[in-house]
């Protein structure tokens, strides 16, 4: 475990070290983010101008809700999104090898050897909108729901993690996985959604159980809103979904790892 | 002129077959977009069910906009011509033109012709199999005016997807990456464009300086007009503002493209 801890600390002072040195493209992709997450929010405010609810979601819950999922993805951005798009690419090129070659394991270093800062940044921008829609909502915080919630986010953030690595080793059998990860993108926009906003059966099983993006931001929304509080069985499912995602993607990775045959001649 | 326009239509006829290599790219694009149309749906109908009328639009009205904009932008949306015309000037590919008789924004603009006509066509397939879903919901306007103008319109605007497209492409001249510049375009045109919601639900003031801007002419004009979200009182007018951005930004393109030149530098034999 240690061993990985320094693995990961000397990638990300690599990445720092990296960051520093463009500066300027640090600011241009700490400002795109920063613009996609306003829009979001602009949504949210342009709605609520025009009515009260949205499927019993009055605006401020809605903008934490909005914001808790922006947290999550701010974070996979920040850990992870970098690593997991290359690794597309590398196993087109070939450029996969090199993570072969690598003192641990296969997934560990190909999904976590670039950090970005402007990914991060913007995640406490995220915690400041969680914050501000909670003094809002006159939400009291506690140690105890801090940690939960803090640690709801880390379930939704496995998930988030596993489905990218899922679509991504689609590579390893369609070679050209180009523009893959773009599915990731449109399944997560589902996750600025309240579940009371699924209706129809065929909706809910196939958006809030099928694909759980909208447990992972609902969960820890919920927990923060008065009018739901902790609820054992959301926490519960959100863990198990986590576990399950994680070890399928873990088992997807591995299987399409053994049909890498890599490109050099 | 006949014989010069020549070489434009082979250009199209060799962009259609390699946009037809990349069908089932855009094949799969237009049924992710059917996810996104499932999360407008959910979410607009959610906000519908605590009031029936938003903005004066009912919700069959409100989808059949989103539906419509779907359309237009796999129709005239400019996907990755900046990307592309980026990559040629960064990779010299640009060069072979410079020594042909061929217009290079005539060139590109074939080819993203012929791209749209390919994606365009591919939309349709997933949207008749979403039909038996929205198709209830999906509410026109009669009026005849809607179908030529709406048309011109749309025209115009793939006209200014395109020159913005190749404006950020032909910033390569002055910066080695784009990317950025064009994700953050990406965001304003995605909200100023009227894609993550009509733009005329945002307050008045905005609205009404989004009507100057060239992002409303994107695909939120054409849309309003085929939706009924705009009258014939005021389509004229704006229809000139609209052609007024066409020529502004083939002018900037111009200019782009003589500036951009006189910095580049081409290597090798």
């Amino acid at each position: 475990m240690l061993h990985y801890l320094k693995i990961w600390l000397a990638s990300a002072r690599y990445s720092i070290v990296r960051t520093l040195m463009f500066r300027g493209d640090f600011f241009v992709w700490s400002l795109v983010e920063f613009f996609w997450m306003s829009v979001n929010l602009l949504m949210v405010s342009v709605i609520f101008r025009h009515t009260d609810s949205v499927a019993g979601w009055s605006k401020y819950e809605m903008i934490l809700l909005v914001g808790t999922s922006m947290l999550i993805q701010r974070l996979l951005m920040g850990f992870f999104w970098s690593s997991i798009f290359e690794m597309g690419r590398n196993i087109r090129s070939g450029y996969f090898d090199f993570f072969l070659a690598q003192p641990g394991n296969v997934m560990f270093m190909a999904t976590t050897r670039k950090l970005d800062p402007d990914g991060l940044i913007n995640a406490f921008v995220a915690i400041g909108v969680v914050a501000y829609a909670a003094r809002e909502l006159g939400v009291h915080f506690d140690a105890a729901t801090i940690v939960t919630y803090l640690f709801m986010v880390l379930c939704g953030l496995v998930i988030h993690y596993s489905i990218l690595v899922l679509s991504i080793s689609m590579a390893f059998w369609l070679t050209s996985a180009h523009g893959i990860e773009g599915s990731y993108f449109t399944v997560t926009e589902f996750s600025r959604l309240p579940k009371e906003a699924f209706k129809g059966l065929v909706t809910r099983v196939l958006f809030v159980w099928a694909l759980p993006v909208v447990v992972v931001s609902n969960t820890p929304a919920r927990l923060l809103l008065p009018r739901y509080g902790f609820d054992w069985r959301w926490a519960g499912t959100l863990f198990a979904f986590s576990a399950l995602w994680f070890g399928l993607a873990v088992l997807v990775f591995h299987r399409g790892l053994r049909r890498y045959a890599s490109a050099s001649s | 002129m006949l014989s010069s326009l020549n070489k434009y239509r082979h250009a199209f006829l060799v962009g259609l077959q390699s946009n037809l290599v990349y069908r089932w790219n855009f094949a799969a694009r237009g049924f992710f977009s059917l996810f996104h149309l499932a999360v407008v749906f959910i979410l607009w109908g959610a906000a519908y069910a605590g009031s029936p009328s938003i903005g004066g639009f009912d919700f069959g009205q409100t989808l059949t906009y989103f539906v419509t904009l779907l359309v237009l932008q796999f129709f005239i949306g400019a996907f990755n011509e900046d990307y592309q015309i980026s990559e040629e000037i960064r990779n010299g590919l640009i060069n072979q033109f410079l020594l042909k008789p061929i217009n290079y924004f005539l060139y590109r603009f074939s080819i993203f012709v012929s791209a749209r006509l390919v994606s365009g066509v591919l939309i349709l397939v997933p949207l008749v199999v979403a039909l038996p879903f929205i198709g209830p919901y999906l509410t026109f306007p009669h009026e005849l005016w809607r179908l030529p103008v709406g048309l011109a319109a749309t025209l115009l605007s793939a006209m200014v997807q395109f020159s913005i497209a190749y404006c950020f492409g032909m910033l390569t001249f002055w910066f080695l990456e784009i990317q950025g510049f064009v994700i953050l375009s990406m965001a304003i045109e995605v909200l100023l464009g009227g894609q993550m919601f009509p733009l005329d639900l945002m307050p008045a003031w905005i609205f009404r300086i989004a009507q100057f801007l060239p992002f409303y002419y994107q695909a939120y004009f054409p849309g309003a007009i085929f939706t009924g979200r705009i009258g014939a009182d005021l389509a004229a007018h704006w229809l000139a503002i609209e052609l007024f951005w066409v020529l502004a930004l083939l002018g900037l393109n111009q200019l782009l493209w003589v500036r951009g030149l006189r910095r580049h530098t081409a290597v090798g034999g």
